[in-house]
């Protein structure tokens, strides 16, 4: 079943997203990627009903790309956030809502965020737990999916919010071992993205 | 189970002598997960006004940026602050407006409103609390009232330890308290508080450390 | 000549002119002077009123609100002061779309409108008057002070074709030519508020037509960052405070002509 998971460190965030598409009891494919980068400082995992999330995650990409164009700057990673979360919020009052589950991370490299304790690692770390009623939480970590049940105990014992990247991985990958080990219904495969002061990248586990 | 239930979350407001005092849990959760817990669910209006807007999460954030959208209008237009009466019925009427099909949360209102003198500028201010339900049904109370998933227990404790023309610090730990033992029985309420005190010169805002389970 | 193609906006003149756009230009370089000056820690703006008479009631402005009279420094949102010049109806109803937008964008967005994208959602508007027939254009011209934590402290003037453009000092209105000048060989880079306001106050007494300033003929506004909350502090003076900053200057009125001065 599907599993996403992101924490923030020292001048990161981790996201980390299954790659399995299913249709009902049936692995279809194993190497999706369901995560969507959204600008320089922004990436995001998206779940949920199958159609919705793709038709969604491109809506956001392309309405965040636009907006760079026309003004020639991104959206910082919480006016992002809180942009998508209107969508998802009017969305679930028309006619066909999208049923999509999103962890938006990003990193706000503007002055805004530079502080005495931000100036070292080039900015602040942001992270947002969004549901496809429009809910909407800042959170050091977050989960969806049958992982979380997982997952958002062993973040609230293991979660550093100084840790390196090292160790925000070793974390994840505890979160991701345990899920294979108890869940009967584990993903094989996750999709692991970083977003820190020089942009997004790729991570191999 | 109910949509008023599915974040959980409670606010509760109470009258003083010169002074109110609003508070809430810091809980957000998807049903019996706990999702965040440092989710405030009461907003500044005006210097001597605050929104407490327990229920539906994501109905919250978005009335809270409806009532800012509005509120800011009519303070730059009126070049004056809005009065808790005037922002009362701002809340009743935005929810009645969504009559068959309504935002879910029940808001909860307190303030000092001013007291008309000679000189123009208020030198008194008379205690303000008000709730409603979540199509605007106004409630307007002298003592006490109480919003959310723990609304029941908060109107127990509420019940017996409130007294009138209570000073602000006698009237914190009342509220602190209330707060405290009512989300303390309630499942979908609690991980810590925040209580914020509204006196005419200042407003006091303390973060409360609970049972964190 | 003139006369075939300037009765419509939306017309060209075989030369290549839209003769309704530059006479709203023209009635704007007679209007009430507004300066702005960009410092780095700030910006300042000033503005003369043309509209003074002994029975005009101020005793709104010396109290209530947001401080000035409201008749030319308006706040657009909690990051952003404008300055108008031109015509006054037509500015208020270009304020209260401004002052929407920038709410909209707080809705949309949860932040404060970038300042710049405020000045082009004005222009964007004051454009369409330039091409859909019908209507007049807006016969004013604004000056936008404001702060965002993209390009922090900026100037932006835009005119009634729907152009803008920063700066780091300029004046619209009557005798906007003189001050420009004045502002160009005074101006110097990381010149300090204190150094602004003193520069604006300096232009403006020159620019203006009386030889002594008074509250009752010119309004003023700073925008700075509040050092407690890190925020964008605007303030719009009130009248007796600008009286005290023009004393401060050494520009105020001399003793036997304050027949007129505030309340």
């Amino acid at each position: 079943m599907e599993c996403s998971f992101a924490l923030t460190g020292n001048g990161y965030v981790l996201v980390a997203s299954d790659t399995t598409a299913a249709r009902s009891i049936v692995k279809m494919k194993t190497d999706e990627d369901k995560t969507k980068v959204l600008g320089p400082h922004l990436v995001m995992t998206y779940s949920g009903e199958p159609g919705d999330t793709v038709q969604f995650a491109e809506f956001v990409e392309r309405n965040l790309r636009l907006h760079q164009i026309r003004h020639h700057q991104a959206l910082r990673p919480q006016s992002a956030a809180s942009w998508i979360r209107r969508a998802l919020a009017d969305s679930l009052r028309s006619r066909s809502p999208y049923a999509v589950n999103l962890l938006v991370g990003g990193f706000d490299t503007s002055v805004a965020a530079i502080r005495e304790e931000t100036e070292a690692v080039g900015g602040e770390p942001k992270l947002y737990w969004i549901d496809y009623l429009g809910t909407m939480a800042e959170v050091p970590f977050a989960a969806h999916g049958y992982g979380s049940y997982f997952a958002l105990s062993l973040l609230d014992r293991y979660h550093n919010p100084q840790a390196s990247l090292d160790e925000g991985i070793a974390t994840l990958r505890r979160c991701i071992d345990e899920v294979s080990k108890r869940l009967i219904v584990a993903p094989s495969n996750y999709k692991v993205r970083v977003v820190d002061k020089d942009g997004v990248r790729e991570v191999e586990l | 189970m109910s949509i008023m239930e599915i974040n959980g979350g409670s606010v509760i407001a109470m009258v003083g002598k010169e002074c109110v005092a609003i508070a809430c849990d810091l809980r957000l959760g998807n049903q019996a997960l706990t999702i965040a817990t440092n989710f405030e669910k009461i907003f500044p209006v005006t210097d001597r006004l605050y929104l407490g807007l327990p229920g539906l999460a994501t109905d919250v954030a978005t009335l809270r940026e409806r009532f800012r959208f509005r509120v800011n209008m009519y303070t730059i237009k009126e070049e004056r602050e809005i009065t808790p009466e005037t922002f009362a019925r701002l809340v009743s009427s935005t929810l009645y407006e969504k009559r068959f099909g309504p935002y879910f949360v029940e808001p909860v209102i307190a303030g000092l409103s001013p007291v008309p003198s000679a000189s123009g500028k208020p030198e008194k201010w008379e205690p303000f609390i008000a709730a409603t339900d979540l199509i605007g049904c106004l409630n307007f109370a002298k003592d006490f009232v109480v919003a959310g998933t723990s609304s029941d227990k908060l109107f127990g404790v509420a019940e017996g330890l409130w007294e009138p023309d209570l000073e602000w610090e006698d009237l914190f730990e009342t509220i602190s308290q209330t707060l405290m033992n009512a989300v303390d029985r309630d499942a979908f309420s609690g991980w810590g508080g925040i209580v914020h005190i509204i006196t005419p010169d200042k407003v006091i805002t303390r973060t409360l450390k609970a049972r964190m389970d | 000549m003139a006369r075939r193609y300037d009765s419509r906006t939306t017309i060209f003149s075989p030369d290549g002119h839209l003769y309704q756009i530059e006479y709203a230009m023209e009635a704007i370089s007679h209007a009430g002077t507004v300066l702005g000056v960009l410092a780095k820690d700030g910006v300042v703006l000033a503005a003369e009123k043309k509209v003074t008479g002994k029975l005009l009631d101020l005793s709104a402005a010396s109290t209530g609100g947001f401080g000035g009279s409201g008749e030319k420094i308006f706040m657009l949102n909690t990051n952003v002061v404008a300055g108008v010049a031109g015509l006054t109806a037509d500015a208020n109803s270009l304020v209260n779309y401004a002052r929407q937008a920038a709410q909209q964008h707080l809705f949309r967005y949860n932040e404060d409108i970038p300042v710049e994208q405020l000045a082009q959602r004005l222009c964007d508007l004051k454009q369409g008057y330039t091409q859909y027939g019908g209507l007049r254009p807006f016969g004013v011209s604004l000056l936008y002070a404001g702060w965002d934590p993209h390009y922090q402290f900026q100037l932006y003037h835009s005119d009634p074709s729907g152009n803008y453009s920063g700066w780091k000092a300029t004046c619209i209105g009557a005798n906007n030519g003189t001050a420009q000048s004045l502002l160009k060989q005074e101006y110097k880079d990381d010149i300090t508020m204190e150094d602004a306001i003193g520069l604006v106050m300096r232009t403006m007494s020159k620019t203006m037509d009386s030889t002594t300033l008074g509250s009752e003929k010119l309004e003023f506004a700073t925008l700075t960052i509040d050092p407690k909350t890190k925020t964008p502090l605007a303030k719009i003076y009130r009248p007796a405070e600008v009286d005290a900053l023009l004393k401060k200057h050494d520009l105020a009125k001399k003793d036997e002509d304050t027949e007129m001065k505030a309340a």
